[in-house]
Order: structure tokens, then C-alpha cells, then sequence
């Protein structure tokens, strides 16, 4: 039998699961499209790639409320801008507003966990207090005080310090702060578990006697072993900011025209539907991209977790 | 959250069980409340109101539930909007046409039961012009007798004192008689005395709570309606006044008036019949016009009302009158008519819409990309190198938002400049306007009389409607030399030339254009929703065919 390490086993048992694996593909396929996306509307591209391709997200056209057809594969809106591309720059600010809120929790959870972990004692108690508090605070309500409260005054200062261009991006920095900074308590709670158990092993006394300071004992030989549980963590977290901001969005407080993300374009849909006439596909294309791509993810970080954690 | 809860259940059970606990008392507490009675009419009003105080309003949602609260010396006819007799029962007019005599009717008192004199009267306007105040309608009471030096505070040269209330040309002869002076022969000044500035307001209620006199019970109002409620985003509730002079007249009970700002909104609940009638001009379903038009329930008029952007003259570089010249030639107004609002509107050049008998308008800036573009070189930006993003207000409407998306590709593709949306509620939109803390912003003015002076003289450099900062030494000498002409044709002429230099010569504005009025209510079901010139709908006439009342509905159970 031939010997494998960890991660080499992790990544067979995943291969195994067939839902995980179409899924990143998925996802992998999507993340493509839209990183290469505004590179189609370019004039060189104009004659290779079909039509259906080439549009940009913020050019109207005479094309008022077409449905799908071979030019405008996902319709146009009343402006006449082409849905599949607003889609696509939607995904953009949507998944870039799901990684970084992300990453934001990850960078406060991991630390605020193994800290407390590891430490100990009073420290933990009261770091993790602090967690229970805000872990009881409604945290969408938490994000639209935040949102609404400070963010006149950031975008004054913004806009004295560094110029209105900067400040229109104000409410994206708000998104990723607001977003970020309530999702990292799961993370903090698995870590600081993680870190617990971990500390007392015999390789970390080991790495004591030979006169490891703290800081390298933390981050050179308790977190790298963390890292699986925390991978499978921050890739379930991700489609959960990306609905969050479509929430917010929806909700009018998320991102402002001239962007677009998925939640601002279902809800410019959703005010399409009337019993007069409804444009079906204002509302059914963002939204059935949005589900599906929330789906994939979640199996994806599933299938990871299984992967990583067999017994789980 | 329900990714998380999957594969962390244990982690999740606080914040599970407290939704739970909020669901449980969301439904215990719409559980609780007790059912309203339906009210004879439910009408989608447009924003929610910044007040009811008639003095203070400026906006149509606004001053529709105001002008049902409080009423003027004379009134609106519902039918064409012309002044006919409303607290004053008839009034005498001296040859010059300076001076006005207005007799009160003699029945008439507050919905408390207190009498309403001339003093009243006096006090009312008084309180209009008095700069405390901060009405920014001041600009309607101008033509009485030292109103604009009472307001804008100036020094009297004879006497060396300040104007004060006492000076302005408004007094009671007697309990029943109030005496106006004005500063010239002004044809409209009947219409004006039916505007909610000029309403007459309750002194005792005021001079007792201060600004707080709105959410004192009971507030004695003077018009044919008494506030019942009014809950904020909810509806503002309104019963008839039984002491009001006509209320043989009134033809209903209870009304509520329902804040909107989404036109689907409107839309559905009038199509599932929670609503009766939709009337605001940014209630209109723009988008499905092509279809609704052939319905019988949509009504469209002509009436006063102009879409236009102010820019903000105190801020760079719209101090620029080419910079504003610029931004207004590349609008392509024919681009947003037939493809945003979509309802048979007119394009325009200029402020004064056409249906002013012996007024025509100048012909303002047309569309010449070419012409803007040269402009703005000339301005210093050449293919709008170095111009600032600035940003557009308005508030929040569908079609609001669609235009400002068309503006902004405009103005992107022909000059090459930024725009960036803002896009607030109605509250917020006002004042931002007011302090002109804008760019440049969404406007629209209604008419509130039949004469071009009513658009025309909101830009005069003191008038609270300005919100421009626009200041024009020779406009203001115009207009004022207008309202001093007796000869119709004269004074049409002078008028004429001040608008050139609003539209053509030194824009603060760039018009985009003239409204087209829609209504949506049954006939079958509801009548006395009259379509006029100035989009005005008394509540009063308002008629149930089907004659189910709340008085009825109350009586059966």
C-alpha cells in the first residue's frame, strides 16, 4: 500500500464526492468568465467571440427591454444594457465583497481564537464573553446602523482627505468592514477550540523546552495545523457575505448605481413584477445565477470539509 | 445564515433562537393589533410629507394633506383649479387693483369650536413672512405691502428701523373684515390666497406648543378635515370636519392618504384594490404606460409641471455659466420622453410649460453635442480632462433613478465627465436642496397659479425655492418690473425677457420636460378626481359610487 500524507488523502476523498467536484468546477468556470468578462467588450474580440459576448455593463443601447435572444442572450433592461453583462460585472463586486469580507473575518477570528485559546485562563474568558455578546446582537441589524451612521461622516472625510473619486467608494470599504466584522465569530470559536486542544500536545512542550517564544510556538506550530478546519470554514463563509451584501442590497444599502451586484439587480427586477407585465428576465437570470452559485459553494466547502475531517 | 447553521449547528443555537423569539413577537404583535376600519378612500399621495404645516411645505405630497387641514381665504375650484370663495365670502378690489377687502363668512370656525377672525387671518400671514419662520414659500406673500422687507429683514430708509410684522400690508378692519395692501396691481393674487402658504393657521395651538403644534390633540384646523393620525411610512389619516363652513359638501368620511415612492408599488395595491386612486407624479408606472394607456382607470392630462436639473451655481465649476451651457446641450431630451417616462410627455427647452394664456416661452438651449463640447474647452476641461466627478440628487423613484442612469451616460459619452448618483429620501432630498448641498440635482416645479410668474419668480436671488444660489441682478429688476405692469401684453414681453436669461443667456437650469398628469381610479367607483392645470385634488369632492362608507360598514357590524 502505498503511504500518503494527509492531503494527498483529503484530496482523493474529495475527488470522491461528485456534487463537490462539479462545483468547483463551477465556480472555477464562473471566476473565469468574470475575470476575463471586460477583456470580451474589447474591438479585437469583436469578430471571434459571439455576439451574445461582447457587451459592456454600462452602455445603453436602442434595445429597450429585449427579451432573450441571440444578441442579448439573458435580455436588456430599460436603459437597454445588456443583462448577462450586468450579471457578470455584478458577480464581480458580489464575490469581491464575499472574499474580502471574508478574509476580513478570517484575519480577526483567527487571531481573536488563538489568542484566546491560547493564553488561557481570564484572557479567555473575557475574550470570549465579548464573542457570546455579539454573537447575540442580530448582525444584518448591526451592519445597517453601522452602514447608515457612519458613513455621511466617513465619506466627508474621505472626500476632504483624498477627493471624491476615492469616496464613491466609500460604501464598498463600509460593506467589507461591516460584513467582515460580523462574521468572524464562528471562526474565533472554532480556533480557539482548535487551539485548545493543540497546546498541550507533546510537540508544542517539545518546541518549549528547545525555548520557542510564544509567537512562534502560535503561529509556526499550533496554527499550520489548523489550517484545514479554517480553509473549510472561510470557503462556507464566503457565499454567506455574498448573500449578506445581496440582503443589503436589496435592501437599498448595499452597493450604489452605477455598480451593480446580484442583490441590487434582483431587486431592480423584483420591482418589475406586476400583475400588468412582468420582464421575467430582470428577476429570473440574477437570481437563479445567484442560488446557484451560493449552492456550489456551499458543496464545495462541504466537500472540502469532509475531505479534510472524515469523522464530521 | 443557513450554510453556517449545516455544519456548525451547536455554534448557532443563540442567534437561532433569537429569531425565533423575534418571529414569535412579530407575530404576537401584528396579532394584537386591532383591525382599522377601511377608510372610504385609500389614495397613494407620494413621499412621505417633511410636515403638515401648510406655511412650511413646498412639496405636492406635502401640501395636498395640508391643503385638506387648512384652508385660505379663497379655495381651489376641484374642476379647473380657479380661485372661488373658501373662508372669505366675497371681497372688494379698488381701482388700481392695490388693495383687496376681503369679508369674511360668518359661520366660520377652528374644528375646536372657537371662532376664526380676521385676526387670524393676520397673524397667519404675518407668521408666513416672518424670517423665523423659514418658510421657503415666503416668496408667495412678496406682493403684500413690505412682505419681502419684513422677510429678508431690511432697514425702513424713512424710519431707520427695521421692517417688522406691524409694517407688512395685512390688518383687520374688524372681526370679520381683513384689509390687504399690496406692492402692485398682481393679477393672481385671488389664485395666491388658495395656496397653503397663505392658509389660515391656528395661533392659539401654535403660540402655545411651538414647533410641536403638529402632534398636539386636538389640532384645530380651518379646513374641511381633521387630522385623525399620522403614522410616519404608514398613512396619514383624515376625517371630515364636521364644523367645517361647508361641510354639507363634503362628500366622505374617512380618508387615508398612504406614502409611496415605488410606482409598483402604488401600482399593485390599487390593481389588488387596497387603494382607490394614485395621483402624485412620481407614482406613475412609467414602464408599463404602453400598456395602461388604453385602460379605462388611467387618465392622463396636460397640466403645469416642468422636469428640469438645477445645478449648483456656489460650487466648481457649475459657478461656469459654460460649464452649464455644456452639460445642457448634450442632454438628448427626446431619448428620455419616449424611453423612460413614456407617457406622451413634451420635450422642453425652457421653464414656463405652454397653456399660459398670452405667454409663449422663449425657445431655450436645444441639443448640440458639437457646440458642448466646445464650450467646455473653452471652460478649461477639453474632452472633460481634469473635470471633477460630481454628483446628481434626487429622490428615490424608479423613474428618478432611470433618468439619472441616462443623464450620467450622456454626459459620459458626449463630454467625457463622471457623475455619481445619490439618491436619498424625500425629506432628505429637500433640504439637501435647500442648503444646496448638490452638484446638481432632479427638480420639478407645478404651477401653483395660471401665470408664468409662478415658475418664473422662484429664481429671483431671495426666493426660498431658488436652491440654486443663482443671482441675477437683472432677472430680479425684470420680474419685479413685471408685477408693477398693468398692460397684460407689456408685462408678457418683460417677462418673456427674463426668461431668456433663466433658459438661454445664464442658465442655472437645464430642462428635460413638461409633465403629463396620470391618474389612476375607477369612474365606476370613485368620482370628483377632476384633472386641471395644476394637478390640484381638493379632498373634499371625493365621491364612493358604490356608496360603501365607513359610517355604513361601521352601522352594519
Amino acid at each position: 500500500m502505498e503511504s500518503l500524507s494527509p492531503n494527498q488523502r483529503a484530496w482523493r476523498r474529495f475527488k470522491q464526492n461528485r456534487p463537490a467536484v462539479v462545483s468547483l468546477w463551477f465556480v472555477g468556470v464562473l471566476g473565469l468568465f468574470v475575470l476575463l468578462w471586460p477583456l470580451f467588450s474589447r474591438p479585437a474580440f469583436a469578430n471571434i467571440l459571439p455576439i451574445g459576448l461582447t457587451h459592456s455593463a454600462v452602455k445603453g443601447s436602442d434595445a429597450q427591454y429585449s427579451p432573450p435572444t441571440l444578441t442579448h442572450w439573458f435580455g436588456t433592461d430599460i436603459h437597454g444594457r445588456d443583462q448577462l453583462s450586468r450579471i457578470m460585472s455584478g458577480a464581480r463586486v458580489s464575490i469581491l465583497v464575499g472574499i474580502v469580507g471574508a478574509l476580513v473575518s478570517l484575519v480577526i477570528g483567527v487571531l481573536w481564537g488563538a489568542i484566546a485559546g491560547y493564553v488561557g485562563g481570564w484572557w479567555d474568558g473575557a475574550m470570549m464573553r465579548f464573542v457570546d455578546i455579539l454573537y447575540s446582537l442580530p448582525s444584518i441589524v448591526f451592519v445597517i446602523v453601522l452602514i447608515t451612521t457612519l458613513e455621511e461622516l466617513a465619506k466627508g472625510w474621505l472626500t476632504q482627505k483624498l477627493g471624491a473619486n476615492v469616496a464613491q467608494y466609500c460604501r464598498m470599504l463600509f460593506l467589507f468592514v461591516g460584513i467582515g466584522a460580523v462574521s468572524w465569530l464562528t471562526m474565533a470559536r472554532i480556533v480557539r477550540g482548535q487551539v485548545l486542544t493543540l497546546k498541550n500536545r507533546n510537540f508544542v512542550d517539545a518546541s518549549r523546552s528547545l525555548g520557542a517564544g510564544h509567537t512562534r510556538i502560535l503561529f509556526r506550530h499550533i496554527l499550520p495545523n489548523v489550517i484545514g478546519i479554517i480553509i473549510v470554514y472561510i470557503t462556507l463563509t464566503v457565499p454567506s457575505v455574498i448573500l449578506y451584501e445581496s440582503f443589503l442590497s436589496y435592501l437599498g444599502l448595499g452597493i450604489q448605481p452605477p455598480f451593480a451586484s446580484w442583490g441590487s439587480l434582483i431587486a431592480e427586477g423584483a420591482g418589475q413584477l406586476n400583475p400588468v407585465r412582468v420582464y421575467w428576465w430582470l428577476i429570473v437570470y440574477p437570481a437563479v445565477t445567484l442560488v446557484t452559485t451560493l449552492l456550489a459553494l456551499n458543496f464545495f466547502g462541504d466537500g472540502l470539509r469532509d475531505a479534510f475531517d472524515p469523522r464530521g | 445564515m443557513a450554510f453556517v447553521t449545516a455544519s456548525l449547528k451547536q455554534a448557532n443555537w443563540i442567534r437561532r433562537w433569537a429569531v425565533a423569539a423575534c418571529a414569535v413577537l412579530a407575530i404576537w404583535a401584528t396579532g394584537c393589533g386591532h383591525k382599522e376600519e377601511r377608510a372610504d378612500l385609500v389614495i397613494m399621495n407620494g413621499a412621505e410629507p417633511e410636515s403638515l404645516d401648510p406655511t412650511i411645505v413646498t412639496g405636492q405630497p406635502d401640501g395636498r394633506v395640508a391643503g385638506a387641514l387648512f384652508e385660505g381665504l379663497t379655495r381651489f375650484n376641484p374642476k379647473n383649479a380657479k380661485p372661488i370663495p373658501g373662508l372669505a365670502e366675497r371681497w372688494d378690489i379698488s381701482e388700481d387693483g392695490q388693495t383687496y377687502t376681503f369679508h369674511l363668512r360668518p359661520n366660520i370656525v377652528w374644528s375646536t369650536g372657537e371662532p376664526i377672525t380676521a385676526d387670524d387671518v393676520v397673524y397667519s400671514w404675518r407668521r408666513a413672512l416672518d424670517p423665523l419662520t423659514a418658510s421657503d414659500y415666503a416668496g408667495q406673500l412678496y406682493y403684500i405691502k413690505n412682505g419681502e422687507n419684513f422677510n429678508t429683514g431690511k432697514t425702513n430708509a424713512a424710519t431707520g428701523n427695521r421692517y417688522v410684522k406691524e409694517d407688512v400690508g395685512v390688518e383687520a378692519i374688524d372681526p370679520r373684515t381683513v384689509k390687504v395692501l399690496l406692492e402692485g396691481p398682481t393679477p393672481f393674487f385671488l389664485d395666491l390666497c388658495a395656496f397653503r402658504t397663505l392658509a389660515i393657521v391656528p395661533r392659539q395651538a401654535i403660540e402655545k406648543h411651538g414647533d410641536r403644534w403638529l402632534m398636539e390633540r386636538p389640532m384645530p384646523t380651518s379646513g374641511p378635515y381633521t387630522l385623525e393620525f399620522w403614522r410616519i411610512h404608514d398613512r396619514i389619516r383624515v376625517r371630515k370636519n364636521p364644523r367645517y363652513w361647508d361641510a354639507a359638501n363634503i362628500q366622505n368620511e374617512l380618508i387615508d392618504l398612504l406614502p409611496a415612492e415605488s410606482a409598483n408599488t402604488a401600482l399593485n395595491l390599487y390593481l389588488s384594490g387596497e387603494a382607490d386612486v394614485i395621483w402624485d407624479k412620481n407614482l406613475v408606472p412609467s414602464e408599463l404606460m404602453d400598456v395602461l394607456k388604453g385602460r379605462p382607470y388611467v387618465h392622463t392630462y396636460d397640466y403645469l409641471g416642468t422636469y428640469f436639473v438645477r445645478f449648483n451655481i456656489t460650487r466648481k465649476p457649475f459657478d461656469d455659466v459654460r460649464v452649464r451651457k455644456a452639460l445642457s446641450l448634450v442632454l438628448d431630451k427626446k431619448r428620455i420622453v419616449e424611453r423612460i417616462t413614456r407617457s406622451g410627455e413634451k420635450i422642453a427647452t425652457c421653464l414656463t410649460p405652454p397653456g399660459m394664456e398670452g405667454y409663449t416661452s422663449p425657445e431655450g438651449l436645444g441639443y448640440d453635442p458639437e457646440q458642448a463640447r466646445k464650450l467646455l474647452a473653452e471652460a478649461g476641461y477639453p474632452g472633460g480632462k481634469g473635470f471633477p466627478t460630481f454628483n446628481y440628487l434626487f429622490n428615490t423613484s424608479e423613474m428618478h433613478k432611470q433618468v439619472a442612469v441616462e443623464l450620467q451616460e450622456m454626459w459620459k459619452k458626449e463630454l467625457g465627465i463622471n457623475m455619481e448618483l445619490r439618491q436619498t429620501e424625500w425629506k432628505v432630498y429637500l433640504s439637501s436642496q435647500s442648503q444646496l448641498d448638490y452638484d446638481t440635482t432632479r427638480s420639478s416645479w407645478i404651477g401653483d397659479y395660471v401665470d408664468p410668474n409662478t415658475f418664473l419668480d422662484m429664481f429671483m436671488s431671495g426666493n426660498g425655492n431658488n436652491r440654486t444660489g443663482w443671482k441675477n441682478p437683472k432677472y430680479d429688476d425684470l420680474i419685479r418690473q413685471a408685477n408693477q405692469e398693468r398692460d397684460p401684453v407689456k408685462r408678457a414681453k418683460i417677462l418673456y425677457d427674463a426668461e431668456v436669461l433663466l433658459v438661454r443667456e445664464d442658465p442655472p437650469i437645464a430642462p428635460l420636460f413638461f409633465y403629463i398628469g396620470v391618474n389612476i381610479f375607477d369612474p365606476a367607483k370613485v368620482e370628483g378626481v377632476h384633472q386641471n392645470l395644476l394637478d390640484e385634488h381638493p379632498l373634499w369632492p371625493l365621491k364612493r359610487k358604490d356608496g360603501r362608507t365607513a359610517a355604513k360598514a361601521a352601522a352594519a357590524k
